[in-house]
């Protein structure tokens, strides 16, 4: 029998469970709601659970996926409403499913970035961000904890696949954003943080990345 | 949630304990809520949502109709900075309010290191640290927990102190309360008051006079405040609260698991421990009950680990049946159960295998305290080296190879024959290793930990010196140049602290000026090391023309008044008195099962018996 998925939303003061954080929330959530998960083999076996595109701390997102294999306890169609009742603040289940697609398949991500300006910047900002993302090249340093020096370049340019809509408003500039998703992928705060570095005139006090939709290499919907 | 602090949650360690929003935090709708409890713990969320009280408490208030019981943790360093910055208030999770809006504000006070917290969550709260200079009768700010047994040191800065357990003072002070505030009394109505519940205790009501040597000459109770004030305990174990629906936390905290409390209290009197005393008498819940309890609460949380709570666990009379029944549910549900303060014996020994059946092997922990049998005696903890040994050869023959010893140096009696006893003790257990491993090539990890053991009110050594830093870290070098085997790990924990704990701990409320200085000078968190600075509290006591070796390495007469003379956790001092004299002629006194020794604790118990 094939694995399960769900996909879900991350939101709120859900915003601040970490990955690791989040896995086990939900594997308590499914013994919670009194749903048994399959177990991996092997000397210490555990619970199944993968979560193949780890959301940043922070980030919310309507379309996060997990996988598991659904032994007993529930139906696939009931399965959204009874984790529904375990779960903590912001964490909804949308959708359970079987199978899906392979991981290694999902390619883009598209982001919604709010970013909000001290004064009215953001006419500026929004320019400054088409510029920036029309050059050929643009070079950011990223940290990284294999690199001896602690960082790593990154060109942002190629991973950036389609610039969607940068659209100021007031104090506030949105930005929708569609992204390489692995090998590599773009986070958008490594985009944000060249961005300071480029433009200290432009100083950002509040940014919000919403991962908005999941893609297939093929641009349609990942699942 | 709210955008100002969205801003901050984004450059701060940890965002996820700032929060709220666990699976079980209670949500109220503020229409039917007439009554606001901000329950303040003054340490890290990680710390705080570990303990059973607050747990407790937070159940027992929300269940209250009207009533709303939110948490709220102190911030570490990088997010009071940042609130401060912004000029974000302290705020509890659940509603995100400020605590200043609250109509009680409430303090869980386990550890001496923790009254700079409270001050500093109340000035972040933005209210003035001293009850004087809180007029008006909203909020109130209310404490309680072991650490208030001697709640001088914070008495100007708390409106009342509840005593001793507080699921059903609580309560009381919380009805209290309603009707001062319907009725429109003040503050100061409201505290006399308070004062005529038994178990509540208000500073403001007595005044304490000193000789000029610095001890107390008199503490007078004024506007019919009690001479004395008696802790409240629960009667009757399986009719209280137990939590058995609680908060589950979505980012990982220090004991992320059910706890079960089996019972409180302990019958066996060692000399030197607070808890031992002050939680007397024993009271167990029933094991059917337990076992009911323990069984809900893991599936209600998910969590996967469950722990037995107890002062000493192998004195619970039916943890058979009970581990038995729990591991009938948990084993096959993968659940594990674990059982720390088990007593070095056999009878231990077996049920520890039968927990770890099939699992990993965990450490073994074993606290002898002292080296010699003699001390061991001495301080009335009644491990035998024969059963340690005994219990060591049995777990190294079942393929343990790593224990832990701890032990506290600076101990009434002490002797330097009695610190090498540690060592000898040490390589004992060594040599039971070698002698009964399966596999000697795979090598043995003893670790022995000493500490500087700090003297506590309510005990029979709340008279004595604590040792001086000097003389403690001469016998660490003494137990260190007799620790030479290379399996033999040593570790000691730093006096510093431990000076500073006893120095407050035994403190008249004139410390409150000292605690206060040290504050303004930043210190906070002082049980973290990260924090801690023993010369910022060396200066806050030169500030204030007091000395820390007048508390903390002084010893006391017997006729002295002692700071906590009006509070009365049921023991009375002269069995305490007694109990002291005991120790230094080495007589041990038995435990409560075998023999009532007659410290005054029954009088607490409904039909003034224990039920041991």
């Amino acid at each position: 029998m094939s694995d399960q998925r769900i996909l879900f939303t991350k939101s709120g003061t859900a915003k601040y469970i970490s990955h690791l954080d989040l896995m086990h929330t939900m594997e308590r959530a499914f013994l919670r709601a009194g749903i048994t998960i399959r177990h991996t083999a092997g000397f210490h076996p555990h619970p199944y659970v993968s979560i193949p595109l780890p959301l940043p701390l922070g980030f919310s997102s309507q379309c996060e996926l997990l996988e598991f294999g659904l032994v007993e306890g529930s139906t696939v169609e009931e399965l959204p409403q009874k984790m529904n009742q375990a779960l903590p603040a912001g964490i909804q289940v949308l959708q359970c499913y079987d199978g899906g697609l392979p991981f290694k398949r999902l390619a883009y991500v598209r982001y919604d970035i709010t970013l909000e300006f001290e004064t009215p910047l953001a006419d500026q900002a929004a320019q400054a961000f088409r510029d920036l993302l029309s050059r050929e090249s643009f070079v950011v340093q990223k940290r990284s904890k294999k690199a001896k020096s602690g960082f790593t370049e990154v060109d942002i340019i190629p991973l950036v696949e389609a610039v969607e809509e940068i659209r100021p408003e007031g104090t506030f500039l949105y930005l929708t954003l569609l992204l390489k998703a692995q090998n590599p992928g773009l986070n958008p705060d490594v985009l944000l943080q060249g961005f300071r570095g480029e433009h200290p005139e432009l100083p950002m006090i509040y940014t919000a990345c919403h991962r908005r939709e999941i893609l297939a290499e093929d641009k349609k919907i990942y699942r | 949630m709210d955008h100002k602090l969205e801003k901050i949650l984004a450059r701060v360690q940890k965002p996820g304990r700032y929060v709220g929003g666990e699976y079980n935090a209670v949500q109220k709708d503020k229409a039917q809520v007439d009554c606001r409890f901000a329950f303040c713990f003054p340490d890290t969320y990680e710390i705080g949502m570990s303990n059973l009280g607050l747990r407790i408490l937070y159940g027992v208030l929300n269940k209250m109709e009207g009533v709303w019981c939110e948490r709220v943790f102190a911030p570490w360093g990088d997010m009071e900075e940042a609130m401060r910055q912004e000029g974000l208030p302290l705020y509890a999770l659940e509603s995100g309010d400020p605590v200043k809006d609250f109509d009680l504000i409430g303090f869980s006070l386990g550890y001496e290191l923790a009254y700079t917290n409270v001050l500093n969550m109340l000035d972040l709260a933005g209210l003035p640290l001293r009850s004087a200079d809180r007029t008006e009768l909203t909020p109130l700010v209310v404490a309680g927990g072991t650490c208030t047994y001697n709640p001088e040191p914070l008495a100007p800065f708390v409106d009342l102190i509840n005593l001793g357990e507080g699921e059903y003072v609580l309560p009381e002070v919380v009805q209290l309360y309603r009707k001062a505030r319907d009725e429109g009394w003040s503050k100061d109505q409201l505290l006399r008051a308070a004062a005529q519940i038994p178990g509540v205790y208000v500073p403001s009501l007595y005044d304490v006079a000193y000789h000029e040597d610095g001890t107390i000459a008199a503490i007078t109770p004024k506007d019919g405040a009690p001479e004395k004030v008696t802790k409240r305990i629960v009667q009757d174990m399986d009719a209280s609260y137990y939590p058995t629906k609680t908060i589950v936390p979505s980012t990982e905290v220090t004991h992320d698991r059910v706890m079960l409390e089996l019972f409180r209290g302990c019958i066996r009197g060692c000399r030197f421990c607070q808890a031992g005393f002050v939680y007397r008498p024993v009271r167990g819940r029933s094991h059917a009950l337990l076992a009911k309890q323990g069984i809900e609460a893991c599936q209600d949380s998910g969590y996967q680990d469950m722990t037995l709570m107890s002062l000493s666990s192998s004195d619970y009379p039916d943890l058979l049946p009970l581990c038995d029944q729990l591991l009938e549910w948990c084993q096959p549900r993968k659940v594990s159960l674990s059982l720390p303060s088990l007593r070095a014996d056999n009878f231990s020994m077996n049920l520890m295998e039968k927990l770890q059946a099939g699992g990993r092997k965990s450490g073994l922990t074993f606290a002898p305290e002292a080296g010699s049998q003699r001390l061991r005696d001495a301080i009335n903890k009644n491990v035998t080296e024969e059963d340690l040994l005994n219990s060591c050869r049995t777990a190294f023959a079942g393929g343990w190879s790593s224990v832990k010893l701890y032990f506290m140096l600076g101990l009434p009696t002490e002797t330097d024959e009695d610190v090498l006893g540690i060592a000898d003790l040490a390589n004992k257990v060594y040599h039971v290793w070698r002698n009964n491993t399966p596999n000697r090539s795979r090598g043995v990890r003893i670790t022995v930990s000493t500490s500087c053991f700090v003297p506590k009110s309510h005990t029979p050594f709340q008279w004595e010196a604590q040792n001086t830093q000097e003389e403690y870290l001469r016998k660490v070098t003494l137990l260190r140049e007799h620790l030479r085997n290379k399996s033999i790990t040593y570790n000691w924990h730093d006096p510093e602290t431990s000076f500073l704990e006893a120095a407050l701990s035994r403190g008249d409320r004139r410390l409150a000026d000292v605690i206060e200085t040290a504050w303004r000078n930043g210190a906070k968190f002082d049980s973290w090391s990260e924090y801690f600075s023993l010369d910022t509290w060396l200066n806050a006591f030169q500030a204030n023309g007091l000395s820390p070796a007048f508390y903390a390495n002084r010893e006391r007469g017997k006729d002295e008044i002692l700071p906590w003379k009006v509070i009365s956790d049921g023991v009375k001092e002269s069995y305490l008195w007694k109990e002291r004299q005991a120790a230094y002629e080495g007589v041990i006194t038995p435990d409560c099962r075998v023999k009532c020794s007659g410290c005054g604790a029954n009088k607490l118990c409904e039909g003034g018996v224990c039920h041991v």
